[in-house]
């Protein structure tokens, strides 16, 4: 059991940090939130700095690292609450070095660790909600290869990526398929989150796919892991910065002649917001090491994790607008910002309620981090 | 990073489990793990098997004579004994006075006092608390008074856990006026069969004794069983409570009694019913949260990488998932768990029981653990504290 990180992550994380500091400044971000929510730019910078190929494997050009890596990435991804999706990268790099046939995953490796293109996973439906297993875009033969067909949902970067990975059924079961953007068939409706980002409408009419697995279920709730994970390890960044701009705003600000940090109910608040961030953060570990483990350990894990994050996140977001009073609720300071990447990441790969259900229809007789 | 054990922590778990399995008394573990009323020699037997092994001072140094285990494997060991059902160890002498003894008392003191500790031979208690000290410890007023070769101790001491048993009590006492509160504060061993000590029982809210109050009417007490230095005694108590700040938080306890409510919760019926499995659904989280927590902290002692500025978050969550499940255990067993009957909370009663043996001590466990977030520092003083890292 060991929580240190080595002095090769130590280095990872100052190269990440140094390039939120210098090149995503603030003022960047809002330009580049206003102008649609996405910076090929940007995204070619972190590219550069080998972060999209995080789980790309080495023999494709990528960094063939593991998720504590991912972990330490992120976390700085969401300290600078940077829009760019590089939660997609490490999504793509997981499946298709994992489950495509070699060939594909030759093909789009590189190109994703390069930054060239950008894959998007496509997996919401308006009727499924969060559930994983339920899938109505289909998968059919034609011509000797697929055509999907159906429509997904907050797509992350889903008119400006290059190519989706797709869930549709096929046989019956849910088989996961990859779906280049210009494909004939293949539409997009995109428009801003509440993050700031991008997201689009995917609607495919009989458009071209190529397979990755038949076993797209195992794949999806892979897929889906990887972005828990992410999150909950992003979801400390943003928690730190918003505490921390919390913490600069209540030593400045002054009420009755002292500042606001003198005041014993506000400075319980705070250390309430501190064990939530450590909460949280104990779970972003877990989360992590668990990642790689057996899927039913490792889909538990993410439940318990991805809950315990919400919970945190929408704590340390609503006191952090309470403790900074109007200004909270401003676009101009950063701490709207923060709070409102908090929501989002709350609600994307499964909310609190549905994790805790996830959670209580895993109960066993006994419960721990060990099982 | 990692989270695995070792294969010698491993191997380590694997042996302390046998030797639990192979001492832990059934009656004792059956009374632990339905929450039934442990008397004083069942603490005491369970405390000596530990401490004939060595292993009641089991976060002792080699030195002293403990088996000098680092931070995992003591948590190791502390996990082992609580999911078995072993009694927790009454922590104030060998978790509380001895490290006290063994880093400010002299080389005299130590060979008088760790023996007896070590063996589980001699009863320690804890005289912190007085009726105007709380949270405000260092607010304290029993007084002792240098006269030659001794002290005169004066005052009164409060909530004295199992102090009905107890033939020895550590104590802060005012040896001095001037300054600060906290610099004229000594610690002091005093025997609890000296002439002029009154211990008297204080009934709590479900009609057990667990804490007493102590009196001292001119009490002698030999000057030598001054720890260190007079006047000195608010530091050796701060080292104390620096002291296994992971133990607080019981994380272990918490995992044994989890498994105790889903077995309550199917007993009653109330398991498969959502809203209620949900409010498990959501300790279990808590649980495995607050052990990630406390591992962090091992980890860190471990290793010697990191600070963590955690500790104090480790109480006040413990405290309040201890006080969660007993909660959700009440509530389980409704209004089963109205009746108040004292001898139905004892191993081998065969009375009439009302609704199902497991009832019985549900509500007297929730009104008990009130306590967690008052003792030790309340939750509002450690929140002080946690405010205090943040905000500066």
């Amino acid at each position: 059991m060991d929580f240190d990180f080595s002095d090769e992550q130590d280095q990872l994380r100052d190269a990440v940090r140094k390039w939120v500091d210098k090149a995503y400044s603030f003022d960047r971000r809002r330009a580049i939130a206003s102008d649609g929510g996405f910076s090929i730019e940007a995204y070619r910078e972190l590219a550069e700095l080998g972060l999209c190929g995080l789980y790309v494997p080495e023999a494709m050009g990528g960094l063939g690292m593991g998720p504590v890596e991912g972990m330490v990435v992120m976390e700085e991804m969401g300290r600078g609450i940077v829009l760019e999706p590089l939660t997609q990268a490490m999504i793509a790099g997981a499946v298709l070095s994992n489950y495509a046939p070699e060939p594909l995953a030759a093909q789009w490796g590189p190109k994703i660790a390069g930054g060239e293109r950008l894959v998007a996973l496509a997996y919401l439906e308006r009727a499924a909600r969060y559930r994983l297993d339920t899938c109505a875009t289909e998968a059919q033969q034609q011509d000797g290869g697929w055509v999907l067909t159906g429509s997904k949902s907050l797509v992350a970067n889903g008119d400006t990526c290059d190519a989706f990975l797709v869930s549709a059924t096929l046989d019956g079961k849910v088989a996961m398929f990859l779906v280049e953007r210009g494909a004939t068939g293949v539409g997009t409706r995109g428009y801003g989150t509440l993050d700031g980002a991008r997201a689009a409408e995917l609607h495919l009419d009989k458009a071209a796919a190529q397979l990755i697995s038949r076993d797209g279920l195992n794949a999806l709730e892979h897929a889906v892991d990887v972005g828990i994970a992410c999150s909950c390890a992003e979801a400390i960044g943003v928690m730190e910065k918003t505490l921390a701009l919390t913490v600069d705003y209540m030593n400045t600000r002054k009420q009755f002649g002292v500042v606001i940090s003198s005041f014993q109910a506000l400075r319980h608040r705070v250390a309430d917001m501190k064990m939530q961030l450590e909460l949280a953060r104990s779970m972003s570990y877990y989360a992590s090491l668990k990642l790689n483990a057996p899927a039913p350990e490792r889909r538990a894990a993410m439940a318990r994790a991805k809950y315990q994050s919400g919970q945190s996140m929408r704590f340390v977001g609503q006191q952090a607008i309470q403790l900074h009073g109007g200004i909270g609720v401003t676009d101009e300071y950063a701490v709207s910002h923060y709070f409102k990447k908090l929501t989002q990441l709350e609600l994307t790969w499964g909310d609190s309620l549905h994790q805790l259900g996830e959670v209580s229809s895993r109960m066993q007789d006994t419960a721990g981090v060990f099982a | 990073m990692d989270l695995a054990f070792t294969p010698e922590e491993q191997q380590f778990r694997t042996k302390i489990r046998a030797w639990v399995a192979e001492n832990l008394p059934p009656q004792i573990a059956h009374k632990v793990h339905n929450a039934l009323h442990l008397s004083r020699d069942d603490m005491q037997r369970w405390a000596k098997i530990l401490g004939k092994n060595g292993w009641l001072g089991h976060g002792w140094p080699k030195e002293f004579g403990g088996p000098g285990w680092n931070s995992v494997q003591k948590h190791l060991f502390e996990e082992e004994c609580a999911l078995a059902g072993a009694p927790r160890v009454v922590p104030f002498g060998p978790v509380m006075v001895a490290p006290v003894i063994m880093a400010f008392g002299s080389a005299e003191q130590q060979a008088r006092f760790l023996p007896g500790i070590a063996s589980g031979e001699v009863w320690w208690s804890q005289g912190y608390s007085e009726p105007g000290s709380g949270s405000d410890l260092a607010s304290l007023k029993t007084k002792a008074e240098r006269r030659g070769d001794k002290y005169i101790v004066n005052g009164q001491k409060t909530w004295t856990t199992l102090g009905q048993y107890g033939e020895w009590i550590f104590c802060l006492v005012r040896t001095s006026n001037e300054g600060k509160p906290q610099t004229g504060i000594s610690f002091l061993l005093i025997d609890m069969q000296s002439p002029g000590v009154t211990v008297r029982p204080i009934v709590l809210l479900d009609g057990s004794v667990e804490v007493n109050e102590v009196f001292f009417d001119n009490v002698e007490v030999p000057a030598n069983n001054l720890i260190g230095e007079e006047n000195k005694g608010w530091t050796y108590a701060k080292h104390l409570l620096s002291h296994e700040r992971t133990n607080i938080a019981d994380v272990n306890r918490a995992k044994r009694e989890l498994e105790r409510l889903k077995r309550i919760a199917k007993a009653e019926g109330v398991y498969d019913d959502v809203r209620f499995r949900d409010e498990i659904a959501k300790l279990e989280v808590d649980v495995v949260a607050l052990e990630m927590m406390v591992l962090r902290v091992l980890a860190a002692e471990k290793s010697g990488k990191q600070s963590l500025d955690i500790a104090g978050l480790l109480k006040i969550r413990g405290s309040e998932i201890q006080q969660r499940y007993s909660e959700l255990m009440m509530l389980a067993a409704g209004p089963y768990a109205l009746p108040l009957i004292h001898e139905a909370m004892e191993a081998g009663w065969q009375g009439d029981v009302v609704g199902a043996l497991h009832c019985a001590p549900l509500a007297s466990t929730y009104f008990n653990l009130r306590k967690t977030t008052i003792y030790g520092g309340s939750n509002e003083v450690q929140r002080n504290i946690v405010s205090q890292v943040v905000l500066g």
